[in-house]
């Protein structure tokens, strides 16, 4: 390269062009967050697990309907030296109230449920990454000294925490549905819409409700080790909590309030159509539908407020 | 526009504490330094030059715009598009690579992905980063870091570029290689720039015009010319013998002598053209033992504070 080039590309250039709206930079700040996450092995790990609660999901309702369509008539004998006969339509029963792999309600609510333990620890590394070192590195007056506001950083943060969740929750939940229509009828996806519509809907609830109290936590703790202490207490802690102290105290069902995650399963459930007598397990008795929506409602508040309070505080510039 | 900056009587108070007072400024476009102590007030300036806090009382314009009330108003959008900020803190995110934080930083100022992209890439050029671009923002050194928070402010090519001590934290030279960057760009570029610092040496490189706040009020404001003249030419002499025929001849070539602890030990400010062996010449003409001789550089403090006849007591012993 002559001299003279390497000059002329070391010379400052102006630059003329249109500025686009605040809103993309929504965006920008959310395709930011995602590579810093995706670039990291242990989130593909963590991911990994998640995927094969999909996959068992995934087969396991292909197998089933496999299963029923082999079985003929006749009864089958299990067992080795204790052998029975037992009618195939009695098993196939019994499979489907243990797995409930029926495209039911239950199917997405149990699908989620699981997926709701590796989405907690995903989310609790995530925080200090996307939202801790913000403010761990002074990294604020970054994005708060653009053309932009906090609550276009705050959406930009939750839209990719959203991401996450929705790719270990709604999409393969619907992804669920998609195949069970598959395997089924087809009328399955008009019967069923109300599930459709549900899945879509506690997606949202999830994504609101982890970004938001993800968001209020990080910015608040930071650093990962003390983010990993507070959401083990809040979603695992919580949840002994409550069946400690109603299934074993015997205390009122209200207590199980106090599991943020039982009351977004309860709202999604609530959503889809789910008879409230017929929750499983028919054991334990759960509170009333509106006082978990309740419950996930006011959690989304206090973190908003929490959020207002909390980014303009540290909106000093250095 | 006749001025980049004018203010009028504009205040600002965060609870009892008056971090501004009645700051009355008309800085026409250029170099302009901002000097003055810790706590003086210069980031809250910076912070309501950027529409990022609203004054308290009094108005003010930048750039023929409005300073608005609320930090999310959309004059402060259109306001900070024609600033590109520079913090003093860190401002990194780390686990971004350099071109993707400077692209991120075009886009949050409302460009498009694409030519974000590509003006990174000039800018890192511009700035001799261009064989770091693809590193990690995290195995950045100290002299890297700043040229990229320089990067970032400079991607949207603003007519007004705000630097919170950009030399922070430099060796010397990498502290030239930025004064000299700056220079250019205001020189040969035509960027208005305002340098909040407390080194006077980096407004005596860089800037045209100074502005000396001081608890919040401005004490001085002019040309960086008339300041540097007013810099006293000082030394400190430790003397044996007959030191009240020194002091007569000392006055007599020019000097005054500003403390004395009347054990011989002295601090005379000299004139200008002062030569060193005066001050020999002087004692072997009147018989005095010169037992020491050090120059003693006036501080930026006491420079202020003499700017603005507010002198301070000049003690010996110190």
């Amino acid at each position: 390269m002559s001299e003279s080039h390497q000059q002329n590309l070391l010379r400052y250039r102006p630059w003329r062009g249109t500025f686009r709206g605040a809103w993309f930079g929504v965006f920008a700040i959310a395709r930011a967050g995602l590579e810093l996450i995706l670039r990291r092995k242990l989130f593909w790990t963590l991911y990994g697990l998640s995927f094969l609660i999909f996959l068992f999901y995934f087969f396991g309702q292909y197998l089933q309907v496999f299963l029923e369509q082999k079985l003929g008539e006749e009864n089958l004998r299990l067992g080795g030296i204790f052998t029975r006969n037992v009618k195939p339509d009695v098993l196939m029963k019994s499979l489907r109230n243990a797995l409930q792999l029926n495209g039911s309600a239950d199917t997405y609510g149990n699908f989620l449920w699981f997926e709701g333990y590796i989405v907690v620890v995903i989310l609790a590394f995530v925080g200090s990454v996307l939202i801790g070192n913000d403010f761990h590195h002074g990294s604020l007056p970054f994005y708060l000294s653009k053309p932009i506001s906090r609550w276009h950083y705050v959406c930009g943060k939750c839209l990719a925490i959203g991401v996450l969740i929705n790719m270990m929750t709604t999409i393969p939940a619907l992804l669920l549905f998609i195949e069970y229509g598959f395997i089924d009828t087809w009328d399955y996806y008009i019967d069923q819409a109300q599930l459709l519509f549900g899945i879509l809907a506690y997606g949202l609830i999830l994504t609101l409700t982890l970004s938001l109290l993800l968001l209020a936590t990080s910015t608040w703790l930071r650093r990962t080790i003390p983010m990993v202490m507070i959401w083990i207490t809040i979603f695992i802690l919580g949840r002994l909590m409550q069946r400690w102290l109603v299934d074993g105290l015997r205390l009122p069902e209200h207590w199980r309030l106090i599991d943020l995650w039982n009351n977004m399963y309860l709202t999604g459930m609530w959503i889809m159509g789910k008879e409230h007598e017929e929750l499983r397990p028919l054991s334990q008795a759960q509170p009333p539908y509106w006082e978990a929506s309740l419950v996930v409602a006011a959690v989304c508040i206090i973190s908003v407020l929490y959020l207002h309070r909390r980014i303009r505080a540290v909106e000093i510039v250095s | 526009m006749d001025y980049l900056i004018d203010l009028d009587r504009l205040s600002r108070t965060f609870g009892p504490f008056q971090a501004l007072k009645d700051v009355t400024l008309k800085l026409p476009p250029g170099r302009i330094g901002l000097l003055g102590p810790n706590g003086a007030g210069k980031s809250t300036l910076l912070k309501i030059l950027m529409g990022l806090l609203p004054p308290s009382s009094g108005t003010g314009r930048v750039l023929d715009q409005p300073l608005s009330a609320g930090p999310e108003r959309e004059a402060n959008y259109e306001l900070r598009r024609l600033i590109g900020f520079m913090p003093e803190a860190d401002a990194l995110i780390p686990g971004l690579t350099g071109v993707e934080y400077v692209g991120l930083a075009g886009e949050l100022y409302g460009m498009p992905r694409k030519q974000a992209r590509r003006r990174a890439h000039e800018v890192l050029t511009y700035l001799e980063l261009e064989e770091a671009r693809y590193r990690r923002l995290n195995d950045y050194s100290t002299g890297m870091k700043q040229r990229i928070k320089l990067a970032q402010a400079l991607i949207h090519d603003p007519p007004v570029l705000l630097l919170d001590e950009p030399t922070s934290g430099l060796d010397p030279a990498g502290r030239d290689a930025m004064l000299s960057l700056l220079l250019e760009l205001g020189r040969d570029f035509g960027k208005s720039i305002l340098l909040s610092t407390h080194l006077l040496a980096d407004v005596e490189t860089v800037c045209e015009q100074v502005v000396i706040l001081m608890n919040g009020e401005v004490r001085g404001q002019g040309k960086v010319e008339d300041l540097r003249d007013q810099r006293q030419n000082r030394y400190r002499l430790s003397l044996q013998g007959d030191v009240e025929t020194y002091a007569r001849a000392l006055t007599q070539q020019g000097a005054r002598v500003l403390a004395d602890n009347n054990r011989g030990e002295w601090r005379v400010v000299v004139p200008a053209d002062w030569k060193t062996r005066t001050f020999f010449l002087i004692a072997q003409t009147t018989q005095v033992l010169l037992r020491g001789l050090t120059r003693d550089e006036e501080t930026l403090e006491e420079m202020f504070l003499r700017t603005v006849n507010l002198v301070p007591p000049v003690a010996v012993g110190g």
